[in-house]
């Protein structure tokens, strides 16, 4: 009957014990991640004066960062998303960090990876975030350029080159993140490639007419300057 | 440089590349006029040249002029004349720097420039834009030409009205290229820091006069007759001349709205000269491919003169965008706007300054053909008078620039 009491009441044993010791951790977990949200909270209501205080807002509006943003739909504004993207980092991190104080293997082989990936997430959305707004700025050179040649298809171009410049970036990204290099680079080798031979046959045949036109304007031009001088803008 | 730097009373620059087949007439010119007009004065002849390869500054050295041929004594100190390259961003800008510190190295009293690619250039325009510094006390002299009414577009339909409205005085051609001024506003000139920026190329003109206007010094204009010239360089677009020109003016709007916040309407300046009537040659114009940029880019750079327009005013721009030739209409109230829109939009860095002017060039080839449509059948005064309205608008619509800007 002892044993058999004995045998009953061991993993209970157990489980207190091991519980018992648990709780110090969990507990020190709880006022980790308590004291990060608090943290972050703190940090968030900081960097929201320190924002307005710098006109950040009004900085990225004239910088165009807001139009991009709002390309993406988000509508919040840009000081708004930085101190939440704040916020909600220092939650993450110290929930993690606060985790690690369980002392649970496969939670810390989680978290360990956790923190080395974050370098190359980081270096992949900057490459993100500055290749985007790199893209939009080229884009938007080519479409006023293409007008001003007064090129029929300025938007068409202008979106092909954006269209370019992102399937290039978006690879960039993916390979920062180590994520199937080998079918990144294929797949980024291929989509570039087509689009590029797709716009080269396109061009071709699109611009025959398009290169009839200009050699008879040229002739038109000819023409004129024969008639007489051309007006003086300044 | 190598040159031995002597005193002057008087400077004549002649900023040149790739000039070597007008500028002997010019530095011609520029000799009788000194020996006709200023014989007893030192003077001194400053080629500053941008690195010429066809034998500009051969030629300025060898021009020489029989004085005797044009009734003319040699004068009591012959013009020096010294051809010299100039440092920094090849462009107009940093040849007049060049002159500018001559001028005041040699403390010349007066000086003018005139461009190198001159063909109407007579001794009397010397006479007509140093007179009035030596004589009559003026630091700046602007010109003031006889001119087809088809030629400087952006002067009369941006520049012109723009500069009159904010700042009140009514300077005709405030970026004519032949400038007289005195030694003392030579000094201001060299000494402000802005020889990085457009003023080193197309900049310099606008840059000049607005200059030498906010900061109160003594403006006046000559009359110099028919401007006649070499085509510009074809390198340089009509988006990048507008680019270097409006972002001039832009850059002094923002940098002088305490000077011009509170002037109100506008005044003649004193003018010099005999005005005479001139037979200027014909003018070949095609609004058809003006027009189609303007459509192209009604429809195709939509989100962008939204963003600086406003809904309101787009839909009144691609109202027109829809309309035929014959029908086409820029309005002057709706062109104010957009001016004053574009302005605004500059102060407040809406986007990169680049993009910001060159896609103003649609829309002023919108109001270039709108304009010649409506002046096709127009003498040079009916011309004049319909700048003269849109000159009213200007100062009209002024209250709206003041408010927007904050």
């Amino acid at each position: 009957m002892e044993r058999f009491m004995e045998l009953l009441f061991q993993p209970l044993k157990e489980f207190w014990e091991s519980s018992v010791s648990f709780i110090p951790n969990l507990l020190a977990t709880l006022v980790i991640i308590a004291g990060g949200v608090f943290l972050a909270w703190l940090a968030r209501l900081v960097m929201t004066r320190v924002l307005r205080t710098v006109n950040f807002d009004r900085f990225c509006d004239s910088s165009g960062l807001t139009a991009v943003v709002r390309k993406a739909h988000l509508w919040s504004k840009p000081s708004e998303m930085t101190t939440r993207f704040i916020f909600w980092f220092l939650v993450i991190v110290f929930s993690m960090v606060g985790l690690s104080a369980l002392r649970l293997a496969t939670v810390d082989n989680l978290i360990a990876q956790f923190f080395l990936y974050l370098p190359r997430a980081f270096s992949a959305a900057v490459i993100l975030s500055i290749g985007y707004v790199i893209a939009g700025f080229i884009s938007r050179a080519v479409l006023i350029g293409a007008v001003n040649s007064g090129y029929h298809y300025a938007k068409i171009l202008a979106e092909a080159v954006r269209l370019l410049l992102i399937v290039l970036i978006l690879a960039m990204a993916l390979e920062q993140l180590q994520i199937a290099p080998g079918i990144v680079l294929a797949a980024f080798s291929i989509t570039f490639g087509g689009i590029v031979l797709a716009l080269s046959i396109a061009f071709g045949v699109g611009g025959i007419d398009t290169a009839k036109r200009m050699i008879e304007r040229r002739g038109e031009e000819d023409e004129q300057k024969e008639k007489g001088r051309d007006i003086e803008h300044l | 440089m190598g040159v031995v730097v002597e005193k002057a009373d008087i400077l004549v620059g002649i900023a040149s590349y790739n000039n070597a087949s007008t500028i002997g007439h010019v530095v011609e010119a520029v000799d009788a006029g000194l020996a006709k007009y200023f014989p007893d004065k030192r003077a001194v002849l400053i080629n500053s040249d941008g690195g010429s390869s066809d034998g500009t500054t051969d030629v300025v050295k060898s021009a020489s002029l029989d004085l005797s041929a044009i009734f003319l004594k040699h004068p009591v100190h012959p013009a020096h004349r010294i051809s010299m390259p100039y440092s920094g961003i090849p462009g107009k800008g940093s040849a007049f720097r060049a002159i500018f510190d001559r001028a005041v190295e040699m403390e010349a009293q007066a000086c003018c420039v005139v461009d190198a690619d001159l063909r109407s250039i007579t001794p009397e325009w010397i006479e007509l834009l140093l007179n009035p510094v030596l004589k009559e006390g003026f630091d700046f002299v602007a010109p003031l030409y006889s001119r087809h009414k088809f030629d400087g577009t952006i002067t009369n339909s941006m520049i012109y009205p723009m500069t009159r409205a904010l700042y009140g005085q009514r300077i005709r051609q405030p970026i004519g290229g032949e400038f007289g001024f005195s030694g003392t506003l030579a000094k201001f000139y060299l000494d402000q820091p802005v020889w990085e920026s457009h003023v080193a190329r197309f900049g310099i003109d606008i840059w000049m006069t607005t200059e030498a206007v906010a900061n109160g010094f003594k403006v006046c204009q000559t009359f110099l007759g028919a401007k006649i010239h070499d085509p510009k360089d074809p390198g340089s677009s009509l988006a990048d001349m507008m680019l270097q020109v409006v972002v001039t003016l832009f850059n002094l709007t923002e940098k002088h709205f305490d000077v011009w916040k509170g002037v109100a309407g506008s005044r003649d300046i004193p003018t010099f000269g005999f005005k005479y009537h001139v037979g200027l040659e014909p003018i070949s114009v095609t609004v058809a491919r003006m027009l189609d940029i303007f459509r192209t880019g009604a429809s195709d750079l939509k989100p962008i003169w939204t963003d600086i327009l406003g809904a309101g005013d787009f839909r009144e721009v691609e109202g027109l965008a829809g309309l035929s030739e014959e029908r086409f209409n820029f309005p002057n109230a709706l062109w104010t706007r957009v001016v004053y829109d574009y302005a605004i939009a500059y102060h407040n860095k809406k986007m990169a300054a680049d993009h910001l002017i060159k896609s103003l060039v649609p829309l002023y080839l919108g109001k270039t053909a709108s304009f010649i449509i409506e002046a096709a059948e127009m003498d040079q005064r009916g011309a004049e008078e319909e700048i003269e309205k849109l000159c009213l608008e200007f100062e009209d619509k002024k209250s709206y620039l003041v408010n927007s800007w904050r």
